[in-house]
């Protein structure tokens, strides 16, 4: 995914150089146009000063030398000029050895090369009628030290631009990151959802944000209040279906079906097929599973309720402890967590002698819980039939596995790994490795 | 024993009634939570048996108004509702144990017995004892130095009512209220002839008479 910040950064410096380029260029131009149209008039003036100084004299027309420029007489002084008569020329002694050349129209014409300095001229040509002859005047000035410094001006622009762009880039990062804050603050909180450390989005967000947010959070109401709805319907079904089959199972055994054992033997066996179905189902469809958790299994809180109902269950004294780490919080749905652990422990109470140990952790990978008990546990060669595919946990009638299908159910949901091991209590120990959510 | 049953759907109700009359129970049954909170605490039941779906009340609510009013009458909670969230709710809520249906009526008489035994300081053995009794509530019998004796129906009510009692002063009336149910016809001189009929067969000195105050079972003879 790109990220909304590299996009305006992009968009931004494409746009600025664009812009500062055009607007560098149009400007530099017009400057030069500006400089040649000044120029002109003086040149203008220079050709009509020269006119004037044509006067007519002993040998026809000649040139009043008094009113020249002196820089007419210094060579390559940048100041230039050529008068074309009809049969003949003259040139202006700063031309030195170099020809002026004429203009093929009266007019202005820039970036002549000349002499040996390479001067570059600007030269104007103005055609006259004097003393009943055409006379075309020429006069050319260098203008090169104009262009350095104009040279120079564009550099400095250049690096004046540059500097620019890149104090706005930087002010764009920052502004950007400022307004971009409650984004990454709702992706912390979006992260903090999925621990399970918070069940709703902050609704103190910028106006762009809040429909994302508020929709957020109706979804997340809206899963946990679909998960009770369905749970409570779950409920509801179960009791309209189990009362009916706790009748039947009591007809079954009554006194009236005595006489016929093998009807009796009959209905009770199917009827308890129809049961592990149900429960199993049941149990099944009320798992959360993957949905996010609306608050975190505190430990602390709630083991000892559970372990006081197993309690009360298993009325045989068992020594039923658990080892958790103070504080200790699990990412999963409650509801399935105490399935999955009083299914656990409910099945060790089954089988232990006098004790039984939940011990839950946290590793780098995870979390890892782990029930032991003292009873007789499963040799190894049978654990792999256990939990072998297709087997299923409750299927099996004896041993270890009653009501475990569950627990392999939420398991495999949750994407963890069951295992079956030797105890040092003597017993089955049963570890459960979850993956951390992310 | 004198049971409550409040359950709402008749046909259970009537096959959970007939199995615990036959285990010799008097039991007296509502469908309705409101008269449940009511009769529960004016009546002096020895356990409670409490379906959780109830009309007029949830059971949860019942059982947290009766533990509020500090009724400690044992009381087994019967649902469909067997998550483990909601098993510990109901322990919160006071219950003693938790059956889910569908059910064995056999697993429900052997949790209503073991929770009596419980509620009464008893260890939960095969047979019930006391004062070198031995009483088999299966079959109705009790043996006495490895003899059996048959026991009526009757009989076995009583003996098993002063068992859980030992050497406890138990007056006429408090007699018949745990042995029949609301709708029994009391008749002391009833008990007085099933009292009889167990002295006859286990030996007088079972059961004392305190003239003005009532039986005394398995007292030891001073």
């Amino acid at each position: 995914m790109k990220s909304i910040q590299r996009r305006l950064s992009l968009g931004l410096i494409s746009v600025m150089v664009i812009v500062g380029l055009v607007l560098a260029q149009t400007s530099l131009w017009l400057f030069e146009m500006g400089l040649q149209r000044y120029l002109e008039s003086g040149l203008r003036n220079d050709s009509e000063n020269l006119l004037v100084a044509l006067v007519r004299g002993p040998m026809g027309v000649q040139l009043d030398e008094q009113r020249l420029s002196p820089a007419y007489q210094r060579p390559f002084s940048g100041h230039y000029f050529r008068i074309d008569f009809a049969d003949t020329h003259w040139r202006s002694r700063s031309l030195w050895d170099q020809e002026l050349p004429q203009l093929p129209q009266a007019g202005l014409k820039g970036n002549l090369q000349l002499g040996p300095e390479g001067q570059q001229l600007l030269v104007l040509r103005s055609d006259y009628k004097r003393f009943g002859q055409s006379i075309s005047i020429s006069v050319a000035q260098d203008y090169t030290p104009v262009r350095e410094s104009f040279r120079l001006m564009r550099q400095i622009g250049l690096v004046l631009g540059l500097a620019a762009l890149l104090l706005i880039l930087l002010l764009q990062r920052v502004t950007v990151r400022r307004a971009l804050r409650p984004l990454e603050t709702a992706r912390n909180q979006i992260a903090q959802l999925q621990q399970g450390q918070r069940s709703q989005l902050d609704t103190q967000v910028p106006v762009e944000l809040e429909p994302l947010v508020a929709q957020i959070n109706h979804l997340l109401a809206h899963t946990e209040d679909s998960l009770k709805r369905s749970r409570n319907a779950l409920g509801n079904l179960g009791h309209a279906l189990k009362t009916p089959l706790a009748v039947l199972l009591s007809v079954a055994s009554s006194e009236q079906l005595k006489d016929h054992p093998q009807l009796s033997k009959l209905l009770r066996e199917q009827l308890e097929q129809v049961q592990q179905r149900l429960n199993r189902e049941l149990n099944r469809a009320r798992l959360a599973g993957e949905t996010l958790p609306g608050a975190l299994f505190d430990c602390d809180g709630e083991l000892p309720g559970l372990l006081a109902t197993l309690n009360m269950i298993h009325v045989e004294h068992l020594d039923l402890s658990y080892r958790v780490p103070p504080g200790l919080q699990l990412p999963w749905d409650r509801e399935d967590l105490l399935e999955l652990l009083g299914n656990l422990l409910d099945n060790a109470c089954k089988w232990a002698d006098a004790e039984i140990v939940l011990s839950v952790g946290e590793t780098p990978e995870g979390f890892r819980l782990v029930v032991e008990d003292d009873g007789p546990g499963i040799p190894e060669s049978q654990r792999d039939q256990v939990f072998s595919r297709g087997t299923r946990l409750d299927e099996q009638t004896d041993g270890h596995g009653l009501g475990l299908g569950i627990v392999r159910d939420i398991v495999d949901v949750w994407g963890g790994v069951l295992l079956l091991q030797e105890s040092e209590l003597g017993g089955l120990k049963v570890v459960i490795d979850l993956p951390r959510r992310h | 024993m004198r049971l409550l049953l409040v359950e709402d759907h008749v046909p259970l109700a009537d096959e959970l009634m007939a199995g615990l009359n036959r285990q010799g129970y008097a039991v007296d049954w509502l469908a309705d939570g409101r008269d449940a909170v009511y009769q529960g605490r004016s009546e002096p039941y020895d356990l409670i048996i409490l379906d959780l779906g109830l009309p007029g009340l949830p059971g949860l609510e019942v059982l947290t108004q009766w533990r509020a009013a500090g009724l400690a009458t044992p009381v087994l909670i019967l649902t469909a509702r067997d998550s483990w969230a909601e098993r510990i709710e109901g322990l919160k809520a006071g219950a003693d144990d938790y059956l889910s249906k569908p059910f064995h009526p056999e697993e429900l008489h052997l949790r209503v017995q073991a929770l009596l035994r419980r509620s009464h300081g008893q260890a939960n053995q095969p047979t019930l004892q006391a004062a070198g009794l031995h009483l088999d509530e299966g079959r109705q019998c009790v043996m006495r130095d490895g003899e059996e004796i048959q026991l009526t129906a009757a009989e076995f009510r009583l003996l098993r009512y002063f068992m859980l009692h030992p050497e406890q002063i138990l007056s006429k009336s408090h007699l018949a209220e745990h042995l029949y149910d609301g709708e029994t016809e009391r008749d002391s001189n009833v008990l007085e002839v099933h009292v009889n009929h167990l002295r006859r067969k286990l030996g007088r000195s079972v059961i004392e008479t305190r003239r003005g105050q009532g039986y005394r079972f398995g007292a030891s003879p001073a």
